[in-house]
């Protein structure tokens, strides 16, 4: 069990709806399933949870390999760390991504992005992973490392615009001067939009509908809905801090009247407030 | 399957009998990692080397640089302007330079970082609730429960609650602002410099700003110089350095 004090079963029996017909008829689903059905399983903000132990955890040698794999990805250009994050975080599904470790996750993605973008085909790596199991066959007997059998050819793999186009800058300062003339200044009051969740976005639902007021005008970047899917042709669009008052997000909030939150969202969410 | 070790104690439930190394099998995650790695490096993606000098970076991380920017906040009003007003340049000062080690900044971190203040009657707190974003580059990797669906479901939603869960009560007079960082700001707290630490230098002051105070889910307290001790998992393989 990942966490120790969740792992009492005889609290966590609980009643569930399991219908016997598996996919429903579209006229079954209504608009609340629907949007349940859609929601990014990343978003988690505000669900309920029980009071947990908080824990540390050792790093397992593969968990650190993962992570650093994934980084060298971004800096020779192969990916950016919000496809990483859409499809580590979100394309999965929700019984994998609470399911799977952390870094189980990041491994998944470096799979999934490497036969996407037909860096390796899937049979490869179907092979490879026997062929690894197999060399490990008689156990491990201490450290193991990869033990790659050729050095690939560097300039005929096919990298991103921006691990160039950043460097020397660092982002989100390459984008800066691109975006035009910011649309809200520091004092706005804004709405966020209530707009449709489809496969990925960084607007919480939890803020959908809610109004603030901007508290930092601060940088020119890509939205995460184009940065995720590698759309470097798209235009970027200013970001915002918004403050919000707990109580206006949360129906009977228990804190006190003055409590606050922050966010950073993307211009296309926001409308001044109604 | 490793069970947590409540008491927070290390290896002991992972101690190996006698001197010859135990023959473990290898596992699905372990696997995969290779087998990627490897073809990665023979795709020419990206070259072992890379993943080298890119593990050397992240390994000399450490909460430490935190602590010691907060110190000098507190003890030089020069600087604690600047780390106000571009916490990326105040970094730069101190000998933490975020365009490292890409020359455009970490791919996950980016290069956009923010102090944020606490006064008397403001009390900030930081969660990712999309994943777990988190100043690697001031403090290091971020510990197992700030990743947690729980932590970051119920942070935004019943702040006050889940601070006194971390031993942090706070009265009705000071503002809780939950810091959701959800876009390419990474941010940490610049706490209030408590009573009791009149005169000490920069180095004492430093000791006794921790990681969970950078988070904000601490304060920092004359005499307490680590993170409460919390139950640790311990890994199957850990992390060698060699």
């Amino acid at each position: 069990m990942g966490n120790s004090v969740m792992g009492d079963l005889s609290s966590q029996m609980r009643a569930a709806l399991h219908r016997v017909q598996d996919w429903a008829y579209p006229d079954q689903i209504d608009h609340e399933t629907y949007q349940a059905y859609m929601k990014t399983p990343h978003d988690v903000g505000g669900e309920p949870d029980a009071p947990a132990l908080f824990e540390d955890k050792e790093e397992e040698q593969w968990e650190l390999n993962t992570f650093v794999t994934c980084e060298v990805l971004g800096w020779r250009g192969i990916w950016t760390s919000e496809e990483r994050r859409r499809i580590g975080n979100v394309d999965l599904g929700r019984t994998n991504y609470l399911g799977l470790p952390y870094y189980g996750r990041w491994l998944w993605a470096i799979a999934r992005v490497l036969v996407d973008k037909r860096h390796i085909t899937l049979g490869e790596l179907i092979e490879r992973v026997s062929e690894v199991r197999d060399r490990h066959a008689g156990g491990t007997g201490g450290p193991i490392d990869a033990a790659p059998r050729t050095t690939g050819d560097i300039e005929a793999v096919a990298r991103n615009r921006h691990h160039l186009d950043a460097v020397g800058k660092g982002d989100p300062q390459c984008f800066a001067g691109t975006a035009g003339t910011p649309g809200f200044a520091v004092g706005d009051a804004v709405s966020v939009r209530e707009l449709p969740t489809i496969f990925y976005t960084r607007t919480q639902e939890y803020l959908r509908g809610a109004s603030g007021t901007v508290v930092k005008v601060s940088y020119e970047s890509l939205a995460p809905e184009d940065e995720a899917f590698d759309r470097e042709d798209q235009e970027s669009e200013w970001f915002y801090i918004v403050r919000f008052r707990l109580a206006d997000l949360w129906e009977a909030y228990t804190g006190c009247a003055n409590d606050t939150l922050q966010a950073e969202i993307s211009e296309r969410w926001l409308r001044p407030a109604v | 399957m490793a069970e947590t070790d409540l008491d927070g104690s290390g290896h002991d439930t992972h101690q190996h009998a006698g001197t010859a190394p135990m023959v473990e099998e290898v596992t699905d995650f372990e696997v995969l990692e290779i087998a990627l790695r490897e073809l990665a490096i023979e795709k020419g993606l990206f070259t072992a080397e890379d993943h080298r000098r890119y593990t050397e970076h992240v390994e000399q991380l450490e909460p430490a640089a935190g602590s010691r920017f907060v110190a000098k906040a507190w003890v030089d009003p020069d600087f604690r302007r600047l780390a106000l007003d571009d916490a990326i340049a105040a970094s730069q000062e101190m000998g933490i330079d975020w365009l490292h080690p890409t020359g455009f900044g970490t791919p996950s971190d980016f290069t956009a970082f923010e102090l944020l203040e606490d006064t008397p009657t403001l009390h900030h707190v930081i969660v990712c609730t999309l994943c777990s974003c988190y100043p690697r580059p001031m403090l290091g990797m971020s510990p197992e429960w700030y990743r947690t669906p729980n932590y970051r479901r119920r942070i935004v939603r019943w702040p006050r609650q889940v601070l006194a869960e971390f031993g942090l009560y706070l009265s009705e007079d000071v503002e809780v602002r939950v810091e959701d960082s959800n876009s390419k700001h990474r941010f940490m707290v610049l706490p209030v410099r408590p009573d009791g630490t009149e005169g000490w230098s920069e180095e004492q002051l430093a000791e006794i700003v921790t990681r969970d105070c950078l988070i904000g889910v601490a304060l920092p307290k004359p005499g307490v110089t680590s993170n409460a001790t919390r139950p640790l998992h311990p890994a199957i393989r850990p992390v060698t350095s060699d």
